[in-house]
């Protein structure tokens, strides 16, 4: 393996041995004009958790989820999957790598949160000479993909932030993180962060639901009631909190004082075409700005690539991060295209 | 005041003389020319030439019919709002209502139904790139409240041609690669799966067919066992499908088909290959190369015939009304052989 500024190229003797066929391969072809059949390779998932009904990164995404979507992304890639459940258990994590060793796959994607277990399980793929890519939680000597919670808080304060200078300038504001905020505090300051950049001197208060939405109302109502003259922003660390929020509010008749940006862009917030979900392009006028996309439902899409350059020896970046993005009624659908229509 | 009203009386006029008040788009950049010139609103049809017919009518060796059409009544799967409805809206079979001494009685109905439903064709109208649809029409100028004034079914030629049915459960099974659904009581290709070009090479070689100009070509997957199951499994029929991916479109395309038709509600493969992108297929098939598409086609029985008598060819008997406007209709297709 080679380390790198730019980037790290894996390169143990099975992949120079396999490099080296497959250059030859490729000569033989030029020189004789017949193509060679395309290589498949075979990619071990070993996923956080898919417990169902348990979501994941604190947004409204489940693993099966994340599963699927690496199951849609190898369509049309030279690539063979092989599942494994975390569970998110370090001993779990790894048998699962030991079973992929011994299945002799070509690469391993490690989506598990736990430094033992992953810090075990890239040492034996290291010994087994199988390169390994890390989602979600960094892995010394690996490439990683991962959500950027800070980029992510940093749009939606951001959202609110212009929002409120467009609409409210000069009136007396509050803002407010309401959903699990303490597990998600990086999220939670790039919130803040960028809240505060644009308006100086805002309080930002912060409520914990533990991620049940049923405690949105009774945190929010008194703050609502202790604010009667205020308008108020609120960034939602997920979809579900995002609604509860709105209706919330809607319940204290203050929708004309709030404006409410989410996180994650789950179903539960947009749909198709028939659905007319929050985020939907008929709905402009909600009171719910948006959320900031965090594609768990396309993570395959983003990481199979990254894993079959490292197969064909290219430098990849260390850190590869989500592209997030605000998504309102306005793009919704370009963003997501429907598909209940045709 | 003058001045505003003046202001406003031209406004008027000005939005008058447009019918829709869109930004147009350089459809020339957007969308394909037609290879059948520039004025044509026909599309793939004006590929049916009278000997493309005489050669098709070659097809009818036994005489033998098959249907290729799901019933058409309330209860198949739809999308959110869409409907199809019938209402018997007059009859004289009440007593004393018959006429005349010869005691005539007589009944009709009227049908209150999207166009888009059952076994249906998908007109050169229906999909566009941005405001562009098929031959580089800038569509924002030829619609009005009730229909379009560009591209209706009026303008459709005859689909008196030759039937191709690719059986892709077979291609599938024989490469050992069918992941059937559960709910589909016979076997089918699973939503999500891309047919391929080489699938449908695959398909053709079983039965030793090569595509000819002018072909309308139905890929059986199987998914169409779940329309059949109506209602029961509206929602799972619904929630995707298997279907063509691009290469596979463009290479049909490249044959100079007519129509594509699948047992499947939209033909292509859903959730698309990219999912960021809406329909590719469709866009590839009507608004690029005035190809027609052909929803929810029952091809079970015409497989089941194929695999019979090794024949995978047949002659199309199918019309479409002449239904001024509209961007599709529900169709009835029979395969005769």
């Amino acid at each position: 393996m080679i380390d790198t500024a730019r980037g790290i190229v894996w390169l143990s003797r099975a992949r120079l041995v396999r490099g080296a066929i497959a250059a030859a391969a490729a000569s033989f072809a030029l020189a004789t004009g017949v193509a060679a059949p395309e290589r498949r390779y075979t990619i071990a998932f070993a996923n956080a958790t898919e417990e169902p009904g348990v979501s994941v990164e604190g947004t409204g995404f489940t693993g099966a989820e994340i599963r699927q979507s690496f199951v849609l992304a190898a369509r049309t890639l030279p690539i063979d999957l092989v599942f494994y459940d975390n569970h998110g258990d370090d001993a779990r994590a790894i048998a699962n790598a030991e079973a992929a060793i011994a299945r002799k796959v070509d690469l391993y994607v490690q989506y598990h949160l736990g430094s033992t277990g992953n810090a075990a399980v890239a040492q034996r793929l290291k010994a087994a000479g199988i390169p390994m890519l890390a989602v979600n939680e960094a892995v010394p000597g690996t490439p990683l993909y991962t959500l950027d919670n800070a980029a992510a808080g940093r749009i939606a304060g951001e959202a609110l932030a212009q929002f409120a200078g467009r609409t409210w300038a000069g009136q007396p504001t509050v803002a407010v993180v309401i959903g699990r905020v303490s597990t998600n505090t990086e999220r939670v300051q790039g919130v803040a962060e960028a809240l505060r950049k644009r308006l100086r001197n805002l309080r930002v208060a912060m409520l914990e639901t533990q991620g049940n939405p049923a405690q949105v109302a009774p945190l929010l109502g008194p703050l609502l009631a202790a604010q009667p003259t205020s308008k108020l922003l609120i960034a939602a660390t997920d979809d579900a909190t995002a609604l509860a929020a709105k209706a919330a509010v809607e319940a204290a008749g203050r929708a004309r004082d709030v404006a409410i940006v989410g996180h994650g862009v789950d179903r539960s917030i947009h749909g198709g075409a028939n659905d007319h979900k929050e985020l939907d392009p008929t709905n402009r006028a909600s009171i719910v700005l948006g959320s900031v996309a965090f594609y768990l439902d396309r993570m395959g899409y983003q990481v199979l690539p990254l894993a079959l350059r490292m197969l064909h020896g290219e430098a990849v970046p260390a850190r590869t991060a989500t592209p997030h993005k605000l998504i309102t009624p306005a793009n919704v659908f370009a963003e997501y295209p429907p598909y209940d229509m045709n | 005041m003058l001045r505003a009203a003046l202001i406003f009386a031209f406004a008027v006029i000005a939005l008058s003389s447009s019918p829709i008040a869109f930004a147009q788009s350089d459809c020339k950049s957007v969308v394909k020319p037609s290879p059948f010139g520039p004025d044509d609103q026909t599309g793939a049809t004006n590929r049916v030439t009278p000997a493309v017919t005489k050669a098709a009518a070659a097809e009818i060796q036994t005489g033998k019919v098959t249907n290729m059409t799901y019933p058409l009544v309330d209860g198949v799967p739809l999308f959110g709002s869409r409907f199809t409805k019938t209402i018997l809206t007059a009859t004289s079979l009440a007593p004393g209502a018959s006429f005349g001494e010869n005691q005539l009685t007589y009944m009709e109905d009227t049908w209150l139904s999207q166009s888009h439903v059952g076994t249906h064709l998908d007109g050169m109208g229906h999909i566009g790139i941005k405001d562009c649809y098929y031959n580089q029409t800038p569509m924002g100028k030829f619609i009005n409240q009730n229909n379009m004034t560009k591209l209706g079914l009026e303008h459709l030629k005859s689909f008196a041609t030759r039937g191709v049915i690719i059986d892709m459960v077979k291609v599938f099974q024989d490469a050992g690669k069918l992941k059937s659904n559960a709910a589909c009581k016979k076997p089918c290709l699973d939503k999500g799966t891309v047919i391929t070009v080489a699938d449908l090479q695959a398909g053709l070689k079983i039965y030793n067919v090569t595509l000819r100009e002018a072909d309308m070509v139905m890929i059986h997957t199987g998914w169409g066992d779940l329309f059949e199951q109506f209602p029961a499994q509206n929602a799972l029929y619904n929630s995707g499908e298997p279907g063509l991916g691009k290469e596979a479109a463009n290479w049909l395309a490249a044959q100079k088909v007519v129509a594509v038709g699948t047992d499947t509600w939209a033909v292509e493969v859903i959730p698309s290959e990219n999912p960021k992108e809406a329909f590719p297929v469709h866009a590839i098939l009507l608004t690029n190369n005035g190809i027609h598409i052909m929803e929810n086609v029952r091809t079970d029985l015409i497989a089941a015939e194929a695999a019979s008598t090794k024949r995978a060819t047949f002659f199309v008997n199918m019309t479409v009304p002449k239904a001024v406007g509209l961007t599709g209709n529900f169709v009835a297709i029979d395969a005769i052989q």
